[in-house]
């Protein structure tokens, strides 16, 4: 009877354009009925060249370029490509530049981790909180449009400090959206942390073991998940992270629930440190005189920043030109990916879904 | 009987137009039974249109949103012009589709959602027939859109929509069980299967001698059996769009998805209408006309299947089965189990 | 088995829990708006559509066709062409923008020193075909009659003549860096247009 029953695999391509792979991402999947024996990602679709770009732009031009790099987070690429630039020339940066970088970075972390949230909730099949989440985002982007100009694209921070001062209407916004955030937090997990179709979808899924996470350099609030205490604010402290008080939320489960909880709980963290910067925030001037034909020293420099999805750094060379002689962009993503295939061996492919989400994956980061 | 019941006036129409002019032989019972078809098909056609944009303002509004404005009132209009849209646009068939299969699919769906409403009463004496074996009637004929799901996914030859229309298998299969066994609940209690009896046996207590306030659990049996049927999140995993694009209906397109589409909405009012008739008194209650009573009972669980759906995330598939055959299976058994003890000790 | 059934009645609650948190959300006001019947009302440095701006009194433009913009410009989308005419003046001849690769950056809004070319507020500018998002001097300058916007305190040289040599005075007022104009023509040395443009643009003071 067994011999007669013949199964065979089937393959499947998961993408491009498939509305839960984030982008363009192409999964090539072999599965046995609902189960996914093999995965195999296929990137590229997304690829711009903005490394190879950049050595056609003078610095300040970069700047731009780095909003398209991972347009979740432009402020974060703007701070993580203007800081490896000010270390390459020993810049001495404005202090209240640095505290406007802080609190945007921060109020855009929150926006990226509640896109993640609401993403992976919409993957789960929960359309509400991805539209909750994105109304409290929509502050955010406010804020910042009030501020730079730009709801994604911001090109913000720049070399030697930031674009504008923020105007006085920013205040009482931010303030307000500050003490609110808690509360709606409060709102998406009724909806979704305690319920129990949520818990099911999400607990014990997609196991991250610390072991993989060292293996495949996972970083970010991925990893924290998993129980690995890294966080490049805390433990290689850049710009003044070091004036604010803040915690590390460090999770055990290894699963697709306590990255999502790690997320949470990063959002409320996130919104601690904007109030205290808000707090200490001195007047002055907000930007170091640099010219649009700056040059840097002759050398090489690798700067990180702590992005919403792991650790994303700029490995610059310089000849001493106005244009960078290389430029090479590291984001969390790519090894997020990698890592995938790892722990969705097995699963099914709603699991593969919500995996996925739950790493906060994104294209344009990978392919760059 | 009362003028405001709508079968008053069908009755007369009936006495006053159609017999005088067809006779009642035959042929005029002919006549009968083709207004009475039309009649069905086009008020259900008008509910499905209408509770498409139902669904698309609650949830509109649960995500503070406006949901359509721009046709009519508040975009009442906004179904029709989709269907208009979706008849004018070409009717693609793959190339390596199973022609004959792909072609009966949407059909098949659509008319087995329009006919179960041969037994469902909508008001007192309103029921196009009244079967003795109706609620057996209704479970068969609702089992054939699976079928056509099936033929659905088969028939187009593509990955996702053979993954979805075996879902859609595998789930009815798991979730018409309980279904059934919650329902024979009820049956045991009125003791017979006709619509209008069971509706009748709920009649007491001056309408409010509702089913569910006496087996509270065969309505939460039959309330999440029922979601599974209807393809509504959280059970939706036939056409999850997030993991199978749109599953089952994904190579549809214009007039052939529209049925699939209207069908789904027809077969949530189905089993809003049964879960109506069954277990909250059908079209029994005081004051307001019997229809009033079965349209506002039913429009009413009809809310509550849209709210599980934009509330709630999806259940994985083996979670699914799982919770029919571990959860919903026990618990109907123990349903069954509480009714006949207690039916038979205290006589309801 | 308490403990199932305890845990089936917390999951039960938790469900409920969850739909009378959307359902509370279904009295509530839409946060959106009908965008083609009312509309948002843009913040004053939103980043839209780049426009040339027009001196109102003489009704000429502004841009001296310094060029800084062009330089600036990452995505190379503008084109500026230059005549020199008889006594050596540099006379703006044309001005060409393509929309298909503007990257709304800004960088040619900061660059420039004469409030020539900015970002305005406006931001419907869709068209049926490619060509259409090249625009021309003429185009530019229409779209921007309406933009509000301050006037720099430096003023533009062109009225009088000697236009060739006031770029290059004005510049050792502000330009702290010499070391870095390697061999650069000196009518086209920028000045230090990051520095002060900003340093005007906030006399804001924070509450907090």
């Amino acid at each position: 009877m067994a011999e007669q029953l013949r199964t065979e695999t089937m393959t499947v391509n998961m993408g491009p354009h498939h509305p839960s792979t984030h982008g363009v991402c192409r999964l090539i999947l072999t599965i046995d009925g609902e189960n996914v024996v093999d995965c195999v990602p296929d990137i590229g679709f997304l690829h711009r060249a903005i490394e190879k770009i950049c050595e056609n732009r003078t610095y300040p031009q970069c700047i731009p370029l780095m909003d398209r790099f991972e347009y979740v987070t432009s402020m974060m690429c703007n701070w993580g490509f203007a800081l490896a630039t000010e270390k390459l020339t020993d810049l001495e940066v404005p202090e209240r530049a640095e505290y406007l970088r802080v609190i945007m970075g921060e109020l855009n972390r929150i926006a990226s981790h509640l896109l993640c949230i609401g993403v992976t909730g919409l993957d789960l099949g929960a359309l509400t909180p991805f539209l909750y989440t994105f109304r409290e985002r929509e502050d955010i982007l406010d804020l910042f449009e009030m501020t730079c100009g730009q709801r994604l694209t911001y090109n913000y921070i720049r070399i030697g400090g930031v674009a504008r001062d923020i105007p006085p209407e920013f205040y009482p916004k931010c303030r307000q959206f500050l003490d609110k955030i808690d509360a709606k937090c409060d709102d998406y997990e009724k909806v979704l942390t305690e319920n129990p179709i949520w818990i099911a979808r999400n607990k014990g899924v997609g196991i991250l073991t610390e072991q993989l996470v060292l293996d495949y350099a996972v970083s970010g609030p991925s990893a924290r998940a998993s129980g690995v205490n890294f966080d490049i604010r805390k433990h290689d402290t850049y710009s003044i992270y070091d004036r604010f008080n803040f915690d590390v939320p460090v999770f055990h489960g290894c699963d697709s629930y306590d990255r999502y909880r790690a997320r949470m709980a990063e959002i409320r963290q996130s919104a601690r440190i904007v109030r205290q910067a808000l707090d200490q925030m001195p007047e002055g001037e907000i930007r170091a005189k640099v010219s649009p034909k700056f040059k840097p020293k002759v050398g090489e420099v690798y700067s990180r920043v702590e992005n919403s999805r792991g650790e994303m750094g700029f490995h610059i060379i310089s000849d001493g030109t106005v244009k960078p002689y290389r430029v090479r962009a590291r984001g969390g993503s790519y090894n997020h990916l990698l890592v995938t295939p790892e722990i969705v061996k097995g699963l099914k492919i709603a699991d593969l879904v919500a995996i996925f989400a739950s790493l906060d994956i994104i294209m344009p980061e990978i392919d760059r | 009987m009362d003028k405001l019941e709508l079968a008053y006036w069908i009755g007369l129409l009936k006495d006053q137009v159609i017999t005088p002019i067809f006779g009642d032989g035959a042929f005029g019972v002919l006549v009968q039974n083709v207004i009475v078809a039309f009649a069905v098909f086009g008020l259900l056609s008008l509910i499905a249109l209408f509770l498409v944009w139902w669904e698309r303002k609650i949830s509109a509004h649960i995500q503070q949103r406006f949901g359509p404005m721009m046709t009519g009132w508040h975009g009442v209009l906004q179904t029709i012009a989709d269907a208009v849209k979706l008849i004018q646009k070409e009717d693609i068939t793959p190339k390596v589709a199973d022609r004959a299969v792909f072609f009966w699919a949407p059909i098949i769906c659509f008319a087995c959602a329009f006919a179960a409403y041969v037994v469902i009463p909508w008001g007192d004496g309103l029921i196009v027939s009244d079967l003795n074996v109706g609620i057996l009637y209704i479970i068969a004929i609702t089992t054939f859109t699976i079928i056509s799901l099936l033929m659905a996914g088969w028939g187009s030859n593509n990955k996702y929509a053979l993954l979805g229309g075996m879902r859609s298998a595998a789930q009815a299969v798991s979730y018409e069980v309980p279904l059934a066994l919650s329902i024979l609940g009820v049956v045991m209690v009125s003791g017979s299967m006709s619509m209008q009896e069971i509706v009748k046996a709920q009649s007491g207590w001056g309408g409010f001698h509702w089913n569910i306030f006496f087996q509270p659990l065969g309505f939460f049996i039959y309330i999440i059996a029922a979601t599974a049927e209807a393809n509504r999140t959280p059970f939706d995993l036939p056409e999850a769009e997030q993991e199978l694009i749109a599953g089952f209906n994904v190579e549809y397109s214009g007039m052939k998805f529209a049925m699939f589409f209207l069908a789904e909405f027809v077969n949530m009012f189905t089993v809003s209408a049964i879960a109506t008739t069954v277990f909250l008194g059908g079209w029994n209650g005081p004051i307001l006309p019997s229809w009033v009573w079965f349209l506002g009972k039913t429009l009413f669980m009809v809310f509550l299947f849209m709210m599980f759906r934009w509330t709630y995330p999806r259940l994985r598939v083996d979670q699914l089965m799982e919770f029919a055959w571990k959860v919903l299976l026990p618990l109907a058994f123990l349903n069954i189990l509480y009714v006949g003890v207690v039916a038979k000790w205290l006589n309801w | 088995m308490v403990e199932l059934v305890k845990e089936f009645a917390s999951g039960i609650y938790n469900l409920v829990l969850g739909m009378f948190t959307t359902g509370k959300h279904l009295g509530r006001h839409a946060i959106t708006i009908q965008y083609p019947k009312e509309r948002w009302e843009v913040p004053e440095r939103s980043r839209g559509m780049v426009v040339l701006l027009t001196d109102h009194e003489t009704g000429e433009l502004n841009c001296t066709a310094c060029l800084l913009c062009m330089r600036a410009c990452p995505s190379s989308a503008i084109t500026i062409e230059v005549v020199k005419d008889e006594n050596n003046k540099r006379v703006l001849t044309g001005f060409n923008l393509n929309y298909n690769i503007c990257c709304f950056c800004g960088l040619c809004e900061e660059s420039c020193n004469f409030a020539g070319i900015k970002l305005a507020t406006k931001y419907e500018f869709p068209a049926w075909d490619k060509s259409e998002l090249q625009w021309d001097i003429k185009k530019l300058q229409d779209m921007g009659m309406d933009v509000p916007y301050e006037k720099p305190e430096r003023k533009k040289p062109a009225p009088k003549k000697p236009v060739e040599k006031k770029p290059a005075e004005e510049k050792p007022a502000a330009e702290p860096k010499a070391e870095a104009k390697p061999a650069a023509e000196a009518e086209q040395k920028p000045d230090d247009t990051p520095a002060d443009k900003p340093a005007d643009a906030d006399k804001t003071e924070g509450e907090g």
